[in-house]
């Protein structure tokens, strides 16, 4: 295979000059692929996104190592709206509707590089396809709609900036688990029809690894674990840490010792 | 908190009076000790020009600080200062002309209009934040001056009101050095005042409530309360700061009181150095001498004559200039800058290096 | 009548100003309160504009509003492009340290007297006579159609436009719209001449009326509570502002006290800050979240 659309090579992100948050950060995108990138709170998830996403410079925060190649074009620290104009879109964790806005307003501000006025009209019905309950919603003001409505109005939107990349950050957050079943669908049939890759950021384990290809474990700022879906689930930390599966062989409650004692083993794997 | 200054290392407290002296170290005890020294003999050596210039700076000085204490530590915004400035002396005038009253009568009186136009000024306060409250503020500054206008126009005063120099007890304060003293004892005495609220428990919540408010309601402190005492106790003083100014000029008119005294004293808080004392002195010094200092520059320049009777608007051009200048390149102000030398001399020889890269 | 007209004339000055305010509020939450000084700029650039195109009035005057948009995206891009993201009173006091440097830099340039562009142009001010015996000079009917049509005009491009939209959208949630593709600094730009033009046209037109000082700033700092009334991020809020804040102070002044001309917007403004900070059309501020 040739390269992959997006590449993180080694980065390093520092905010306000003192503080280091991720740390050889190494992942990749390839072409029509949904990649996620696991952890807990902290663990540099986020960090990690918004270097690819442009968003570091509001924060004090600079990458200053390491480099994101996305399509043949380095990406690092540039302005979020060129990143955006080169088809890497983010959907963010929250506050992703414009509130004041209505539904198909909503979709008719973001700015699409290289699409004719014309053919915007043809794209909009498309993505209105993948979303009915959209269609429905036209005129709502953004503001006023649900959790799941205004997630799907947020990938929606997204999409009306023509992206070879969606980056989705927390997919599942606040969502009911029934919602989230629907989404997930959604996002794997705009996968297949498309041939967007999309990188997801998730803190529940059980979410992504039912639709990612391949996933990346982050903790402390590094990347622990990597592998495709099935390695990951059946990977033993994996399975009592992210997805609560009990591992104890005989039942009996582990002391926090032995869980710090695998802690640090596993700094050994990334 | 109140001096966040690197110390050399092996300084350590090991008493709480130690922690509560005001000075710690050996070098801010010599280093007041000839600041002292030079502020009073100042005046036995310095030209009238140079004696007024200082008088200026204090006035300026006690202004600023109530400015800082209101604005820099409690986050609520105000471009109504002249209008409290003009309220202290305004009541000071209408005093002395209307009933005679003498100086121990107007003071009080000056500080209890500020009292009250602070719970006033303060009041918008307790519903608005941030920009609509520095917009309540300009507004009351505007009503303050018109009623300033009124008093002056219906009393046949339309140039403004006179008041005779004080005496303090049988000592008349006509001579400029006299007046020096007292104005550096004032504006000492509110430095101190500052400086004891802010680390106190009213200080700690004026921060609390300026990092967050919701979070310091939640912590106990009292919002309306302790915003409405910062609202008090800062225009009391900018009350008593107008009641000085007014006897020092010995006149006092609502020409005096513009919108630009507002955005002057605001200036100097910026210039200064938002969040700090010393740069609330530091910038009233600054923008006092300012339009001195670019007088002066005019002067060695060799086209004076063209520029002469523009003096008022190269003031204002080059105000604006070095306003911006600070606001964008040196958001700490003058504090800001002096601490950077302090740490270049306390770490010298070795020097601050940032990390690698991340230099933008 | 004529206080009718009046109110009309003072309600189409206010509300023309304070569009101004509203656009760049709206769109960055940067209270502009080098306004009024731009404003005048406005003015002031007519009459250099006058020398420039003697002879031909509607050129210079078209160099005039094209020359104020131009500075308005300056301005943005020199300066308040370096306080995106800083502290909202520190913008503020960006736009006002700008003021006070306009203000000096146009007593040097142009003098503080007195000055007539009409004059400068060759044009004339007829007063015309309305039915019901009223009077109105030509050039304050020319700004009360020209407020109509700026009013018009801003709100079919913000309604209807796709930029429109998304000075809308930016004016929400910039970062999102800056993931979106939508660059905030063109945004920010095109806010920032639009506001600087029609106060300029405001300026403009009020100085071919009545002749053009340095104090013409007060105008639009009255213009302010206007903006506020209506709700400052609301086109239409600014219109209703405008015209109660004009009766309040026409009727006031006409029956009650001619000193109060100057402090009667401010009043009114604190009696809305009181009742409704909001304004009467504008969006609650978000509180806190915990």
């Amino acid at each position: 295979m040739n390269a992959p659309l997006l590449q993180v090579e080694q980065i390093e992100v520092v905010y306000k000059r003192v503080i280091t948050a991720v740390q050889g950060v190494t992942l990749a995108v390839p072409q029509g692929q949904i990649v996620a990138l696991l952890g807990t709170n902290g663990a540099g998830k986020s960090t990690t996104l918004r270097a690819i996403s442009g968003f570091l410079g509001l924060d004090d925060a600079v990458v200053t190592e390491g480099s994101i190649t996305f399509d043949g074009a380095a990406l690092q620290n540039r302005p979020p709206h060129e990143i955006a104009g080169r088809g890497v879109v983010l959907v963010p964790e929250r506050e992703k509707v414009f509130p004041n806005l209505t539904v198909a307003e909503n979709l008719a501000a973001p700015v699409a590089r290289g699409t004719k006025a014309r053919d915007r009209r043809p794209h909009e019905e498309h993505i209105y396809h993948f979303f009915p309950r959209l269609a429905e919603l036209r005129d709502r003001t953004g503001g006023l709609l649900s959790g799941g409505e205004r997630q799907m109005l947020a990938i929606a939107s997204a999409l009306m900036c023509r992206p070879k990349l969606l980056l989705i950050d927390e997919l599942s957050l606040g969502l009911a688990p029934v919602v989230v079943g629907d989404l997930v669908r959604r996002l794997c049939a705009i996968r297949d029809e498309l041939g967007i890759a999309i990188l997801l950021v998730e803190q529940s384990a059980a979410v992504a690894l039912e639709i990612a290809d391949y996933a990346y474990v982050m903790e402390n700022g590094r990347i622990v674990l990597d592998g495709d879906r099935q390695r990951l689930k059946g990977h033993k930390d994996v399975q009592e840490f992210y997805l609560g599966k009990g591992s104890a062989e005989d039942g009996a409650r582990r002391s926090y010792r032995d869980i710090k004692q695998y802690r640090r083993s596993r700094r050994w794997y990334g | 908190m109140f001096r966040p200054t690197p110390r050399a290392s092996g300084y350590f407290r090991t008493d709480y009076a130690q922690d509560l002296a005001l000075l710690q170290t050996r070098a801010e005890r010599i280093g007041l000790a000839a600041l002292v020294a030079i502020l009073v003999t100042l005046p036995f050596v310095a030209t009238p020009f140079l004696l007024d210039l200082a008088c200026q700076v204090f006035l300026a000085s006690i202004g600023a600080l109530s400015l800082m204490l209101l604005t820099g530590y409690a986050g609520q915004i105000s471009l109504g200062h002249a209008g409290l400035i003009a309220a202290g002396a305004f009541t000071t005038g209408i005093l002395t002309r209307e009933i005679h009253a003498p100086f121990w009568v107007t003071l009080p009186a000056s500080a209890l209009t500020g009292v009250v136009l602070g719970l006033v000024f303060g009041l918008p306060s307790l519903r608005l934040r941030g920009l609509y409250l520095a917009v309540s503020t300009l507004a009351l500054h505007f009503i303050v001056i018109y009623l300033g206008g009124e008093y002056e126009t219906k009393r046949g005063f339309s140039t403004g009101i006179l008041i005779e120099k004080p005496s303090l007890g049988g000592f008349k304060l006509t001579d400029g050095r006299a007046w020096y003293f007292v104005l550096l004892i004032f504006a000492a005495a509110t430095l101190l005042i500052c400086i004891n609220l802010l680390r106190s428990r009213s200080g700690r919540a004026w921060r609390a409530i300026h990092a967050r408010e919701t979070v310091a309601e939640a912590l106990g402190i009292s919002i309306s309360g302790y915003k409405l005492l910062a609202f008090v106790i800062s225009s009391a003083m900018t009350s008593v700061a107008g009641c000085l100014f007014a006897y020092y000029r010995g006149f006092v008119s609502i020409e005096a009181f513009d919108l630009f005294l507002s955005i002057q004293y605001v200036a100097m808080i910026i210039i200064g150095g938002m969040g700090s004392l010393l740069g609330a002195l530091l910038g009233a010094a600054f923008v006092t001498v300012f339009p001195y200092a670019i007088e002066a520059l005019l002067k060695l320049l060799p086209n004076v004559q063209k520029l002469a009777g523009d003096i008022f608007a190269v003031n204002y051009a080059s105000f604006g200039v070095v306003m911006i200048l600070f606001l964008i390149l040196e958001p700490l102000g003058l504090v800001g800058i002096w601490r950077r030398l302090q740490n270049y001399f306390l770490l010298w020889p070795f020097k601050y290096k940032p990390l690698a890269g991340t230099r933008k | 009548m004529q206080l009718l007209i009046n109110i009309v004339v003072l309600a189409s000055i206010y509300a023309l100003i304070a569009c101004g305010y509203v656009l760049i509020y709206r769109v960055s939450r940067v209270l502009n309160l080098a306004h009024g000084e731009l404003m005048m700029f406005g003015a002031y650039l007519v009459l250099a504009c006058s020398s420039l195109f003697a002879g031909h009035p509607v050129m210079a005057l078209c160099a005039a509003v094209i020359l104020s948009l131009v500075t308005g995206a300056l301005v943005y891009i020199f300066l308040m492009r370096k306080m995106t993201g800083e502290m909202v009173l520190a913008a503020i006091l960006t736009t006002v340290a700008l003021g006070i440097l306009v203000r000096g830099v146009v007593v040097l340039v142009w003098s503080s007297q007195q000055q007539y562009p009409a004059q400068a142009l060759g044009i004339s001010n007829p007063t015309f006579t309305l039915p019901g015996d009223g009077h109105i000079s030509l050039w304050s009917l020319v700004l009360v159609l020209t407020n109509l049509a700026a009013y018009g005009a801003l709100f079919g491009f913000l309604r209807f436009g796709r930029w429109g939209m998304r000075m809308r959208a930016a004016g929400q949630n910039p970062l999102l719209a800056a993931q979106r593709g939508i660059n905030l600094h063109g945004v920010y730009a095109l806010a920032w001449s639009l506001s600087t033009l029609t106060g300029a046209l405001a300026g403009i037109l009020m100085a071919l009326d009545s002749g053009v000082t340095g104090s013409m700033p007060v105008i639009a700092l009255k213009a302010f509570p206007a903006a506020l009334v209506g709700g400052l991020d609301s086109l239409g809020g600014a219109l209703i502002g405008a015209l109660i804040v004009a009766g309040a102070e026409v009727l006031l002044i006409y029956y009650v006290d001619p000193l109060l001309s100057d402090v009667v917007p401010f009043l009114v403004l604190v009696a809305m800050l009181f009742v409704r900070p909001w304004g009467l059309f504008g969006t609650r501020e978000e509180l806190d979240r915990v």
